[in-house]
């Protein structure tokens, strides 16, 4: 084997390793987003005792607990919810439209990008879903959260960029 | 100081005397309220007048709450009209109908049970009267209105309906407040004496300035006349004015010195007052004001010292202090603001921490002995307990909830309109006092309903 030959084997797999990396990060960051949009809390502590008995006052223990359950289902924060609504460019019949299907999207991008099934459209969709909360955010000024999602545009590029090293995926095709 | 002359012609109320104007307090419950007429698992038609900050405060509110049905939105502000259809629909899926004017939705709506208002202090009692007179039962916002005359309205509309009003004093269904003062204070009596009361609301200039508006989205001049307004800064800063508000004594101290009172179970029998435009030197109402009350109640006389500072948060920020010769409880809606301490001298409170009344706090590090003060001259550390628990939910949510609880005739209002008359009529001559910078001792005629 030649040292070019050599070489270039060396680059591919870094390559390989490099398409395999970018595509469990965004895999990742999709597929548990998503699933945050389900967690919410609830007090931990029951009802306080007084003299033995719960107390009549509503007192509760001080803490709440973590939990996720379809009944905190969120999937615009209800926070932006209502700067999006106050917004005079936003298309208010899409947005209850969009909270409903940015959870399960996000879900469902995340396991195809993680398992590798149809990568480059999955990378794509990935893309347009960032592109539309960036529109969003640009509305209501969040340049901050603006500036996160392109370092996320800028991987799923190198994601796509990257597509044709692409390895260890349940369908390779698209 | 004599009351306004508006005030003189009112006889029939002299023959009342303080201890009767102050029964209710004395009672420290509501009256016994009419039945409600929804029936239990029914839901509960609300229409929401006015949608501002405070508006979406009580809205997120009521979310939480079971069997509510926003029904519609009223605000003169498309504005604040479209967002909170917008919200309504968010929630429940369904769009209700947005009104500008309350009198087209009172003629226009049918089947709604209660209205929930959030509207400028000095559109309170219009409004709150027209809904009571339409059948509705109220929730109201706190100052019940800009004047005293507009308050009583108000008790007289509920009585003469016969339907239900809450004033929005929401620490009356607070747990944390309502433990405070049926444990600590009233049954355990853990201050001993209260001699002393203290309370504060410092907010930072930062947080004090006037609000501003985006031109695209002004008010037609037409349309703020009708409602009393001069422009849109008066709109959108009615809390400034004289005419539309209390100024920062009701609009921040109304809460606390509800408490005050609640705790106390008498009015203040005098008030003495100063304030000034310290550094919002073209605001027509004092930015800071101070006042002195004093009460005479069964076991003393207690003086209580309120400040309301709208140019610093020095001090941090808002809290009460019930001083006592055995302990002190500092409350605030803000729970890490909580702190109860024991006197050096008083009994042990082991046993109420054994019940379960009280939690035992963490004292901090004692200060290293200081050369330039004489340790003779301080008093012994006094010993910090806690509450023994929270509550998990917005602040205002309890309020709300016992309002729709008493709708569904299963609980008693507990801040109906009378008792929350009682209340604030002392917080009516607070300007007046420091305006004339004398002391008024209360009468009935300051007082009575």
């Amino acid at each position: 084997m030649s040292s070019e030959s050599s070489g270039s084997s060396s680059h591919k797999l870094a390559l390989t390793f490099s398409s395999l990396l970018v595509r469990l990060w965004l895999g990742t960051r999709a597929l548990q987003t998503g699933i945050e949009k389900y967690a919410g809390s609830k007090a931990s502590g029951g009802l306080v005792t007084i003299d033995g008995t719960p107390n009549e006052y509503g007192l509760t223990a001080a803490g709440a607990t973590k939990q996720y359950g379809m009944e905190f289902y969120h999937g615009v924060p209800q926070a932006l919810m209502s700067k999006f609504q106050a917004e005079p460019l936003m298309f208010k019949w899409a947005l209850p439209l969009y909270d409903k299907m940015l959870g399960p999207v996000f879900i469902l991008l995340g396991i195809t990008i993680l398992l590798g099934i149809a990568n480059r459209i999955s990378l794509f969709l990935l893309g347009l879903l960032y592109i539309s909360l960036t529109w969003g955010l640009i509305l209501i000024k969040q340049d901050e959260g603006v500036s996160w999602l392109g370092i996320h545009m800028i991987l799923v590029v190198m994601g796509l960029a990257m597509a044709e090293y692409n390895r260890f995926a349940v369908l390779k095709k698209w | 100081m004599t009351p306004p002359d508006s005030f003189i012609n009112r006889r029939d109320f002299l023959s009342k005397t303080l201890a009767t104007a102050g029964a209710g307090l004395v009672m420290g419950a509501p009256s016994i309220l009419r039945a409600a007429n929804t029936a239990e698992g029914e839901q509960v038609k609300v229409a929401l007048v006015g949608m501002g900050k405070q508006g979406r405060v009580l809205f997120e509110s009521m979310c939480n709450i079971p069997g509510v049905h926003f029904q519609a939105v009223c605000d003169i502000w498309e504005y604040n009209r479209k967002g909170g259809v917008a919200k309504v629909r968010a929630l429940q899926g369904h769009t209700p109908k947005g009104y500008a004017d309350i009198d087209e939705m009172l003629a226009t709506e049918k089947g709604l049970d209660a209205v929930v208002i959030s509207t400028p202090d000095f559109w309170h009692a219009p409004h709150t009267v027209k809904c009571l007179e339409a059948g509705l039962h109220v929730y109201c916002e706190k100052m019940m209105s800009n004047t005293i005359e507009g308050a009583r309205t108000m008790v007289h509309a509920m009585d003469k309906s016969g339907k239900l009003c809450q004033i929005g004093h929401q620490r009356r269904s607070n747990p944390r407040y309502r433990f405070v003062h049926d444990q600590l204070i009233n049954s355990n009596k853990i201050c001993g004496q209260i001699v002393n009361l203290n309370a504060q609301w410092n907010r930072a200039v930062n947080s004090s300035q006037d609000i501003g508006y985006n031109k695209k989205l002004l008010i037609e001049d037409e349309i703020l006349n009708k409602y009393g307004y001069a422009d849109m800064n008066q709109f959108m800063n009615w809390r400034t004015f004289r005419d539309l508000s209390g100024g920062p004594i009701s609009d921040l101290g109304a809460h606390q010195i509800d408490i005050f009172n609640w705790f106390m179970g008498v009015p203040p029998k005098s008030v003495f007052a100063s304030g000034g435009n310290d550094y919002f030197t073209e605001r027509e109402h004092f930015d800071n004001v101070m006042a002195i009350f004093d009460y005479d109640t069964p076991q003393g006389g207690v003086r209580a010292f309120y400040q309301v500072l709208t140019t610093t948060s020095a001090g941090g920020g808002f809290w009460e202090s019930f001083m006592g010769t055995q302990g002190n409880i500092k409350i605030s809606e803000i729970a890490s603001n909580t702190k109860i301490y024991r006197e050096d001298s008083a009994p042990s409170w082991d046993s109420l921490v054994d019940r379960g009344i009280l939690k035992k706090g963490i004292a901090p590090a004692p200060p290293p002995p200081s050369a330039d003060a004489v340790a003779s001259y301080a008093s012994a550390a006094p010993e910090i307990f806690e509450l023994p628990g929270g509550f998990n939910k917005p602040a205002h949510q309890p309020h709300l909830e016992n309002f729709f609880a008493t709708v569904r005739g299963k609980a008693k209002l507990n801040c109906d309109a009378r008792h929350a008359f009682e209340s604030e009529a002392p917080i009516f001559w607070v300007n007046p006092s420091a305006l004339q910078r004398q002391p008024i001792q209360f009468t009935a005629e300051h007082l009575a309903v």
